[in-house]
């Protein structure tokens, strides 16, 4: 990615086109936490489902023991598995910008920004979506 | 090296400028994204909690049994339709005039939440003496995950309809429980609050089910849990999250439980709605409008065949302390006509 961004100084003519692809390079990595974390919840929700039924014919605090223990489990994992991921783009993004490729690092820092307010939008919804109140 | 160091140490101060401000940013990065993934943990945390409390609820004892009023009834036990849990309840004979014992109509009497077949606080031990009296049999059992039946997520209705939908299996080709008075020819329901619901769900889906009598049901499951997570003292913003949770672990979609919307399917069967004019006094039951809305849902069919009686006085689940004799009279004329008399003694 370096070796890229430092051949865009040597190509000024280029250098609108190639700061775009930059640009766009570096938000993809930048959501890639983020697609991550969607990935394995989704994966948590699917194997709680699977494991409720397939606990079934044990009754329902078997298939409640199974359902909370693998979805909090599953959930823990997508914590686990978006912090390492967060760490490494933005170690990645470091990288970056010592190498000067400032387009680039910027753009994953904005994607970045953009994941955490997308974790914490289900909270801001949850604030602001109305609910029925006492009559 | 004293030649070197002037041009060496020349650009420093801009490279470690540069650097310093991109550490900064990514530290305030990775501090919003700390910051975020903490707040939705502990958001995702208390909606664990509300989750579970949707599905945990108290298994009172069953006081008494029908021979306390010195009915007749059998033990009976059933599987759900579709999901054959084990569901535990009472068949109570109807008593003609004479003294004589029949089957031939039967109501369903399902309880409401938290409760049980013989449910003191509504009285359903007399409710069930009442109509066996006036000559209709009783079939009263507890819903899944309530008295003696197997625990089970609640759903409001959506899966306890089961447990009715298998009481009329059970009626129609089950063991007899009085093999001496044959089968029940003609099945109607009555329930209270969930078991209104419950009844509603169950109507729609089995046209066996002749009439229905629904007392304090809801129209619409949602209303009810939003106003009653914050009165049991949880912030309302947790309330979301916890059906979401709920829906990921029990396969429950609490935004889809609405009566009023299947209410329709019933007709022409007659449906009598009751509700009590003071019920929701603590916010935590169900508003007299929502007999209101099911009435207007249930009249958008066109053969539709609905009574309503706001009861006066009565709050969640009292129309039959209040009311008496006058509410077992109404229900009896309502059956009766819905279900024809019985002729077995004739």
């Amino acid at each position: 990615m370096s070796t890229h961004s430092i051949e865009e100084t040597t190509a000024p003519t280029q250098q609108p086109v190639e700061a775009k692809g930059s640009a766009l390079h570096g938000v993809l990595i930048g959501l890639i936490p983020l697609g991550l974390l969607a990935g394995v919840v989704l994966l948590a929700v699917i194997a709680t489902a699977i494991a409720r039924e397939l606990t079934v014919s044990g009754g329902f605090y078997a298939q409640q023991e199974a359902a909370l223990i693998t979805l909090i489990i599953g959930l823990v994992l997508a914590v686990v598995v978006f912090a390492i991921a967060c760490w490494r783009v933005l170690h990645l993004v470091g990288l970056w910008q010592k190498a000067g490729a400032a387009v680039q690092a910027a753009a994953t820092l904005w994607a970045l920004g953009f994941t955490a307010l997308v974790i914490i939008s289900p909270i801001l919804l949850a604030l602001l979506l109305p609910q029925h109140p006492a009559p | 090296m004293l030649t070197q160091t002037p041009s060496t140490s020349t650009p420093a101060p801009v490279e470690d400028k540069s650097s310093r401000k991109g550490r900064i940013w990514r530290r305030v990065v990775a501090a919003l994204l700390a910051l975020s993934v903490l707040l939705l943990v502990g958001y995702t945390g208390v909606s664990f909690y509300i989750a579970t409390q949707l599905q945990v609820g108290k298994r009172p004892p069953i006081y008494a049994t029908p021979a306390s009023l010195g009915l007749q009834y059998k033990d009976v036990t059933f599987p759900s339709r579709y999901d054959n849990l084990q569901i535990k309840g009472w068949f109570i004979p109807g008593i003609l005039p004479n003294g004589q014992l029949t089957s031939q109509r039967t109501i369903l009497l399902v309880h409401g939440i938290d409760n049980n077949r013989a449910d003191p606080s509504a009285g359903l031990l007399n409710l069930s003496s009442d109509l066996a009296h006036h000559g209709f049999a009783v079939l009263a059992f507890d819903l899944r995950g309530n008295g003696e039946s197997p625990a089970a997520p609640r759903s409001f209705g959506l899966y306890e309809q089961r447990d009715v939908l298998g009481a009329v299996d059970f009626l129609h080709s089950g063991a007899l429980p009085y093999p001496e008075l044959g089968r029940t020819h003609a099945i109607a329901a009555w329930g209270d609050s969930l078991g209104g619901a419950t009844v509603i769900f169950a109507a729609a889906n089995e046209p066996a089910i002749k009439a229905v009598v629904s007392d304090s049901s809801y129209a619409d499951v949602l209303p009810r849990i939003e106003r009653g997570v914050p009165a049991a003292g949880v912030p309302a913003m947790f309330t979301p999250g916890g059906l979401v949770v709920a829906q990921w672990l029990y396969g429950v979609d609490y935004y889809n439980i609405k009566p009023a919307s299947v209410i329709a399917s019933i007709a022409p069967r007659p449906i009598l709605l009751i509700h009590g004019a003071d019920d929701n006094k603590n916010h935590r039951t169900t508003p007299p409008a929502d007999m209101y809305l099911l009435a207007a849902a249930a009249l958008g069919a066109q053969n539709a065949n609905v009574q309503t009686w706001m009861v006066p006085g009565a709050t969640h689940i009292q129309a039959y302390h209040v009311e008496g004799q006058v509410y077992v009279d109404r229900i009896v004329a309502f059956y009766t006509a819905a279900l024809g008399p019985d002729t077995s003694g004739s």
